[in-house]
């Protein structure tokens, strides 16, 4: 093994003055502010509620959503794979049997609990026939009381998926 | 007692309380949006009465009513409540009572009487500065101490040591300007200043003396506790330092005191080394025989200005939304801009029609000194704004290796040269 000998920055005049550097640093802020303050539409950030970020694509995990079938009738079919595989056990559901011949169950009552929620997707990873997705591109999600963070099924059919603008 | 000498006093001490406690929340604004827009955000810029959002600087003034209206805790475990309480107080006063000493303009001369245009009229200037510099760093002590916390004293102490060594260097660094000007009242040096030197340069402190100016920019840096010296309060090592039990307004004192202190510093550091309240090349005299002409540079450099101005808020003061209630204020803003301009230009083209006399140009002299000496005060506020948002803090050790062996020696150094030049060449 051969030994290497690495040189030590900072050893010369130059670099303990300390004084260059300084200036470079400074010069570097300065520049900053003045490209900034002289036009503020360069600034990097966005103002927020009044600008919705563009970068949302339909991967995003936002709040869920109960897809539909062609007929427009719920997809799922109860079987509880998304409440077994979910890590918060979050989702709530209440199984009825289907009498319109399309299939043999749906949920009576599919509720998510959001504050539970830890959005990992395995609900949607765990779903054998499509019927939950998180591609609402929903992030933020606000309200007044505990219980409105509580999804109904009804809420979570409401959803759509957001539509690409790319 | 006169009517004269009672408005000059008033205008006087309006002016210290303005440039010290008026300029708190302005700096704390202007630290803020500086702060986000070296890093490349926008800072505060919300908040707003009714669409005026002033830039922002509606900030500040809630941020003051939020402390104000705070609850003033206080933990069972402190034991000196008086001591307690004093801290702030002294801390606030001190920073406070350095600023009164700065002189804005020159001596104003009304009739026969002769005004000093300072806070507090007295040629003792830069030994009440360094006395009260040195006293705020009791406050800080006391209130570390009383906390009864471990974080508190260790800000405290380390705050004690700093200022100990740092004070070295700067009186040091003061003792040979002062032998360039031979004299401590700050009005002199001023006026030492208004010359050039071999008829290019104005002979500033910081052109006669640009190490000993260095010196005391860097130890007014630690004095008034700023980044890179703020380890008085090193929030990532110690908490908030001596602060930390504070809450309300005994925090807002010590907030408060930071920024006059600031200011204090600043302001010295203008008074001492860039000019005072002299225009580069325009000393009173000079002032005083050729009013009539720069009243009118005045006439065009004002619109042009804000012209300038007025573009800057076009293009930048906007919000995308149609209804925005903020997007009233630019056009107010340019409305009010625009009539203060016409009242300069009608204002100051009577009085050039009308003719000043003697005690008008005085006081128009006065007047321009006041204003060179507030935007110099601002620049290098915003130098110390600068400064802390570009470099890091040092590391205890560093700071007093610098101090000691680096600031002392060199400031001792200064003094020598300086002395053999003024003895030798005797200037």
């Amino acid at each position: 093994m051969g030994i290497k000998i690495v040189k030590r920055e900072g050893g010369s005049l130059k670099d303990r003055l300390y004084i260059p550097a300084i200036f470079g640093g400074m010069k570097t802020t300065l520049r900053h502010f003045i490209t900034n303050i002289s036009d503020t539409s360069k600034v990097k950030t966005f103002s927020y509620p009044e600008v919705q970020p563009s970068d949302i694509t339909s991967r995003y995990r936002g709040i869920h959503r109960l897809t539909k079938r062609e007929d427009g009738s719920i997809r799922c079919v109860a079987c509880f794979m998304c409440a077994t595989a979910c890590p918060a056990e979050c989702i709530f559901i209440e199984a009825k049997e289907r009498e319109d011949g399309v299939d043999e169950k749906m949920p009576e009552i599919f509720t998510i609990d959001v504050l539970e929620c830890v959005f990992c997707g395995g609900c949607v990873e765990a779903c054998p026939c499509d019927a939950i997705r998180m591609d609402t591109g929903i992030f933020s999600f606000v309200a007044l009381k505990r219980e409105d963070f509580v999804l109904t099924k009804e809420r979570l059919l409401s959803h759509e998926a957001k539509k690409e603008t790319l | 007692m006169n009517a004269i000498l009672v408005s000059v006093v008033v205008v006087n001490c309006v002016l210290a309380l303005l440039f010290s406690l008026g300029a708190a929340p302005i700096l704390v604004w202007i630290e803020r949006r500086v702060a986000g827009l070296i890093q490349d955000r926008l800072g505060p810029n919300r908040c707003h009465i009714k669409g005026f959002r002033l830039g922002g600087l509606i900030q500040s003034f809630a941020d003051m009513l939020k402390l104000v209206f705070k609850e003033d805790f206080q933990a069972k475990s402190i034991k000196q409540s008086f001591f307690f309480s004093l801290a702030p107080v002294i801390v606030f006063a001190s920073a406070f009572l350095t600023f009164m000493v700065m002189p804005f303009a020159d001596h104003l001369v009304i009739g026969e009487q002769t005004f000093r245009m300072q806070g507090l009229p007295i040629d003792l200037g830069i030994l009440w500065f360094l006395a009260f510099a040195g006293l705020s760093v009791y406050g800080i002590m006391i209130g570390g101490w009383a906390s009864n916390n471990k974080y508190s004293l260790l800000g405290s102490m380390r705050s004690a040591a700093q200022v100990i060594s740092y004070e070295a260097a700067m009186g040091l660094s003061l003792v040979s300007i002062l032998i360039t000007y031979g004299s401590i009242d700050l009005v002199s040096i001023v006026n030492f200043q208004g010359n050039t030197v071999f008829g290019i340069l104005p002979s500033w402190g910081i052109v006669l003396q640009p190490l000993a100016g260095l010196i005391f920019i860097v130890t007014a840096f630690a004095e008034a506790n700023r980044t890179p010296f703020d380890i008085a309060e090193g929030e990532s090592e110690i908490v908030g330092g001596f602060h930390t039990e504070y809450s309300a307004m005994r925090f807002g004192l010590f907030f408060v005191g930071e920024y006059v202190a600031m200011s204090a510093s600043s302001a010295l550091i203008v008074t001492l080394f860039l000019g005072g309240y002299h225009l580069p090349y325009f000393n009173t005299q000079i002032l005083h025989q050729h009013m009539n002409l720069f009243l009118m540079a005045v006439m065009v450099f004002v619109p042009l200005m804000s012209l300038f101005f007025a573009r800057w808020i076009r293009r930048n003061n906007r919000f995308s939304a149609q209804v925005d209630i903020r997007n009233r204020e630019s056009k107010v803003l340019l409305k009010v801009l625009a009539g203060v301009n016409v009242l300069i230009v009608v204002g100051l083209a009577l009085f050039l029609i009308m003719g000043l006399g003697e005690t008008g140009v005085h006081i128009a002299t006065a007047v321009i000194q006041v204003a060179t000496f507030a935007v110099k005060l601002l620049l290098m506020n915003f130098v110390f704004v600068w400064v802390r948002w570009t470099l890091p803090r040092f590391r205890y050790d560093q700071l007093q290796d610098l101090g000691w062996k680096v600031l002392m020696p060199l400031a001792i150094m200064n003094i020598f040269i300086t002395a053999t030049v003024v003895v030798v060449f005797g200037v």
